[in-house]
């Protein structure tokens, strides 16, 4: 029971990293109806931009340091509260970073290829994906760097510590206020009636542009978000850190029903549970198996993804 | 609109004709001038330099540029009459990617030789390409047995085998108490042949391993393992695998609980491993190939040029990747003695047979080879991490 526990506690902790990047496929899928696949590289951008953001507030040898503000240092991580403000600040200038990459990626990769047939968008995306993979391995660095170990980690028992908790509460948090903004406010109305028809949007008066580019800001910003997560959870980060989590969180977009934001957080608790079970109780070699099997059968008797509505092709 | 479209692409066509023909004529000044009685070969060096394993793939790339400097520099290929060039090729760690850098590098008709690969998984697929090419090739990092095993002439290797390192670092691990063991691998030719060395031989003399289970070199979620090894409780847990996710994987152990310290081969014997795992690396252990060149007097003036050189101090397979591509310029060099070039094929062959019968005080030891191409020189040293730094432990410490 003891073990089952702390399994838990792991495949939750993964889960909720795996939704917040899930939201951003499912986001612009839902408005687009298109698979964001540079969106694995969004969470990697925004990762390095935490950790030299971090890494500036907080290595002593690096950064304000050596700029003479060691004062601004101390204060930061001298105390809870000055921890709390400083990753406060990493979180929402990676999180701003990122988005504004996300909306400069949008306006020159995607929207000159908005009317363009839907497979055109895709490959754009994936050179995308491939331009700022190579940009990070030639302009920053080809080897694992690693994450200053700032956050003070304490153990709970079962497997429970303060950072899986932040982790944790953190993407909940964050999950909710999407959902918020999506059902309740007039952006998210806006937001529901382009991904309903485009044409009839616009119609009523909606400026789809603006629509689209929160759209691109809101995805990876939460993508960055995820990132420094990873960062913080596993220490180290490398360029090409976005591909298998990009992969899991997009069939998790999937598993949930691909368009729909709260598939898309179902869809990834349940995979970061199953791998983290499978791995556990089964064998490492089959997590994958598992997970995907499960995704198959999922797509055989509910082709939309379990919340996904099957939507009946227009003739 | 369709004339204008066909003119483009005859423009590109031709573009690209003229860019090509220009790219051959840069091709063409590097070849041999034999115009003034010197002869230049060329040497490959072929490792991971973008992905994968860069730390020890830069370790080789530099050992083999200071060899082929200093060699250049020396009477020996003045008074030959030789000089060598260096061509890298980046196998970014992975077996595809291998044997297109192999059919690139034997693409040169002035290639003679190559130092590398290192990963067992790139050596072995590109060992095929340059056997073919009657190109010879001396690895100085892969470790996994079956590299010289596959009768293939031209193919050799200055560090020692995973056959030897396995138990090696069984045997050290009953002698320093650990008698269960969990092992754990990456899936990769060279982590599952050491972590198998390893579970045999640790049975073998008695020891227990408690459960073993495969990972990927490319997982970074190692938490659900985690939690299940420290159900088991084990003494040691063996790593097969390289630095970038046994160093995450070595964290999780110690944050899911575990005590145990992790043991590894000399994929993970790298600075890069204690950057990573931070304090969790604190006690892990590493078998290595070959003596600690920091005590070996051969060494000495390698370890001050090469510091000299490149600002750093040299790796473990800096020293092999020299001594490598030393072995393939001092054949050379006798091979030239016999024939007028080494790049027809009773040069090719000459250059072989020299390969293999040379004896030479290298930087690791006296360089020589086995029927099978392997260094006779099979020496494996054990690591601990201690105060953030790998430190070399005397064996006779531990009995």
């Amino acid at each position: 029971m003891d073990i089952f526990i702390q399994q838990l506690v792991n495949g939750i902790t993964l889960g909720g990293m795996y939704a917040l990047i899930a939201l951003g496929y499912t986001l612009v899928y839902g408005i687009l109806l298109m698979i964001n696949f540079a969106h694995a590289e969004m969470f990697m951008v925004g990762a390095y931009v935490g950790l030299f953001s971090l890494k500036f507030f907080s290595d002593p040898e690096w950064g304000a340091a050596t700029l003479g503000l060691e004062g601004m240092q101390q204060f930061f991580t001298g105390s809870i509260f000055g921890l709390i403000i400083m990753f406060a600040i990493v979180f929402i200038f990676s999180g701003i970073v990122t988005g504004l990459l996300g909306m400069l990626i949008e306006r020159v990769a995607y929207r000159p290829l908005r009317n363009a047939p839907r497979l055109a968008p895709l490959i754009s995306a994936i050179g995308v994906s491939i331009f700022l993979q190579n940009a990070v391995l030639l302009w920053v660095d080809s080897r694992a760097i690693a994450f200053p170990n700032v956050f003070p980690v304490v153990n709970f028992g079962y497997g429970i510590n303060s950072l899986k908790i932040f982790i944790v509460v953190t993407s909940i948090i964050l999950l909710i206020g999407l959902d918020t903004l999506v059902s309740k406010t007039k952006m998210g109305k806006a937001m529901r009636a382009t991904s309903q028809d485009r044409g009839a949007a616009q119609l009523m008066g909606i400026n789809i542009n603006k629509v689209i580019a929160a759209t691109f800001f809101i995805g990876p910003a939460l993508g960055a978000v995820a990132g420094i997560f990873h960062g913080m959870y596993y220490g180290a980060v490398i360029f090409n850190m976005g591909f298998f989590p990009g992969i899991k969180a997009f069939t998790a977009a999937v598993l949930g029903g691909i368009g729909n934001l709260r598939g898309a957080m179902l869809g990834g608790f349940m995979l970061g549970i199953i791998e983290s079970m499978t791995a556990g109780f089964i064998s490492t070699g089959y997590k994958d198996v598992v997970a995907f099997a499960i995704l198959i059968i999922v797509l055989i008797f509910r082709p939309g993804g379990l919340l996904g509505e099957s939507v009946v092709e227009k003739v | 609109m369709k004339l204008k479209t066909g003119a483009t692409l005859f423009a590109t066509a031709m573009l690209a004709f003229v860019l090509a023909f220009a790219l051959v004529g840069c091709g063409g000044d590097a070849n041999d001038s034999a115009a003034d009685g010197v002869t230049t070969y060329t040497i490959g060096v072929a490792s991971p330099f973008t992905q994968g394993s860069v730390a020890q793939g830069q370790d080789i790339k530099r050992g083999a540029q200071l060899a082929i400097e200093t060699f250049n520099d020396s009477d020996e290929a003045r008074d030959a009459g030789i000089q060598f060039r260096m061509v890298e090729g980046d196998d970014m760690g992975d077996p595809k990617t291998a044997v297109t850098v192999a059919n690139t590098l034997v693409s040169d008709s002035n290639l003679i030789g190559v130092v590398g690969h290192y990963n067992s998984g790139a050596s072995i697929p590109a060992s095929k390409v340059y056997s073919d090419a009657g190109v010879v090739m001396v690895s100085p990092g892969s470790t996994n047995p079956d590299l010289t095993r596959q009768g293939l002439p031209g193919v050799f290797r200055t560090c020692a085998t995973d056959d030897l390192q396995g138990p090696a670092g069984a045997q050290y691990a009953l002698d320093m108490g650990y008698t269960t063991a969990v092992v754990i691998d990456d899936s990769t030719p060279y982590g599952e042949g050491l972590a198998t060395f390893f579970a045999e031989a640790f049975e073998e003399l008695g020891g227990e391993v408690l459960m073993t289970e495969k990972t990927k070199d490319v997982d970074t979620d190692f938490n659900a393992l985690a939690t299940r090894i420290s159900a088991e409780n084990p003494d040691i847990v063996f790593y097969g695998g390289m630095y970038n996710a046994g160093a995450l994987f070595s964290k999780q152990l110690t944050d899911a609980g575990v005590a145990a310290p992790v043991m590894g081969g000399d994929g993970i014997q790298e600075q890069d491993w204690i950057d990573l795992a931070g304090d969790a690396a604190e006690g892990d252990y590493a078998t290595n190939v070959g003596a600690p060149i920091d005590s070996l007097p051969s060494a000495r003036v390698f370890v001050e040029d090469y510091e000299d050189r490149f600002g750093e101090p040299a790796g473990t397979f800096s020293a092999f990747s020299y001594d490598a591509a030393m072995a393939i310029m001092k054949a050379a060099v006798e091979a030239s003695a016999e024939v007028s070039s080494l790049t027809s094929p009773a040069g090719r062959e000459a250059l072989l047979d020299a390969l293999e019968n040379i004896r030479f005080d290298g930087v690791t030891g006296e360089i020589s080879f086995d029927e099978n191409g392997d260094t006779n020189n099979k020496i494996i040293s054990l690591y601990r991490v201690e105060d953030g730094e790998w430190v070399f432990v005397d064996p006779a410490s531990i009995q």
